[in-house]
């Protein structure tokens, strides 16, 4: 007669492989819960669509060594209603997208488009010259062009060898 | 805008199959407000050319379309959040509508359809008369 292990190493391996996993789970449980609980339902991704007052543009940001251009989608936002403003290191983009069309009380209706208005500050990878900012609103899309101050282009710095 | 007629020249076995493209497309947020005489589509549509845009209905179904020009900021990229490419959505209507009297708009980056029912099929008052 044989003893059998009433638990096999690979029983006990599977068990504690799916006790960390249970405790993945649990630790990502709690992470939602956390987040979901210390932020107002507005700002969660959950409740993000058709919440109107709360939306954020897309943006898209590049550089080169003297300017810093930024683009933002803004579709069906009168050029009046928006707001560009701009410090050192800190662009702010702030409107209003009013509703087209509301929901009359007949028929059906489904949306997918956020309405309301918005405020986006973008941090800037550089100082600029708030006095030297061009903003243009073209098919729905922002183009803000900043100058970067000249105190934060690039300058070339020669390396000096050691030695007398 | 573009009213597109039913391809004759397709060898596919299936002309129902809506055409393929090889290139990427974002779907574009769209509302929808049945209005009684009419379905009003109101699609953003950022960045397109007006004359870009392709609307087609084809056996009940309206199909959008815009061409989006490339991507042209200078310099290197610090920030991208949002792609940059063409539009694409397709709704099934059904049948009951006026083909002939859809209009479009485009402003602002955002494109509204109008679609009319056809007046056959909109609800008619009758009167009862009193003999």
């Amino acid at each position: 007669m044989s003893l059998i292990p009433f638990r096999t190493k690979r029983s006990s391996g599977m068990e504690s492989g799916s006790l960390a996993t249970l405790a993945d789970f649990r630790n990502e449980m709690n992470r939602l819960f956390e987040g979901f609980f210390s932020r107002p339902l507005q700002a969660s991704p959950w409740f993000e669509p058709n919440e109107p007052g709360r939306w954020l543009p897309a943006v898209d940001m590049s550089e080169n060594d003297t300017q810093i251009h930024v683009r933002a989608e803004l579709p069906g936002i009168d050029p009046k209603d928006v707001d560009v403003s701009v410090s050192e290191d800190r662009l702010l983009i702030c409107g209003e997208k009013k509703s087209e069309k509301e929901a009359s009380g007949e028929g059906w209706s489904h949306r997918e488009s956020h309405y309301g208005s918005f405020s986006r500050a973008i941090p800037l990878p550089e100082t600029v010259d708030p006095g030297n900012v061009t903003a243009r609103y073209d098919k729905g899309v922002l183009t803000v062009d900043l100058k970067k101050s000249p105190a934060s282009a690039s300058r070339k710095v020669p390396v000096l060898t050691g030695g007398k | 805008m573009v009213m597109q007629a039913p391809s004759a020249t397709s060898q596919a076995p299936s002309t129902a199959s809506p055409q393929r493209q090889p290139i990427a497309a974002y779907q574009p947020d769209v509302d929808v407000y049945d209005l009684g005489a009419e379905v009003l589509f109101i699609a953003d549509l950022p960045g397109a050319r007006a004359d870009g845009i392709d609307i087609t209905f084809e056996d009940g179904v309206l199909s959008v379309q815009a061409a989006v020009p490339g991507r042209d900021l200078p310099g290197r990229g610090v920030r991208q959040e949002y792609g940059i490419g063409n539009y694409r959505r397709a709704f099934r209507l059904g049948e009951g509508f006026d083909a002939s009297l859809i209009a479009a708009d485009y402003k602002q980056g955002v494109l509204t359809i109008r679609v009319p029912r056809l007046a056959a099929v909109m609800p008619r008052k009758i009167d009862v008369k009193v003999s």
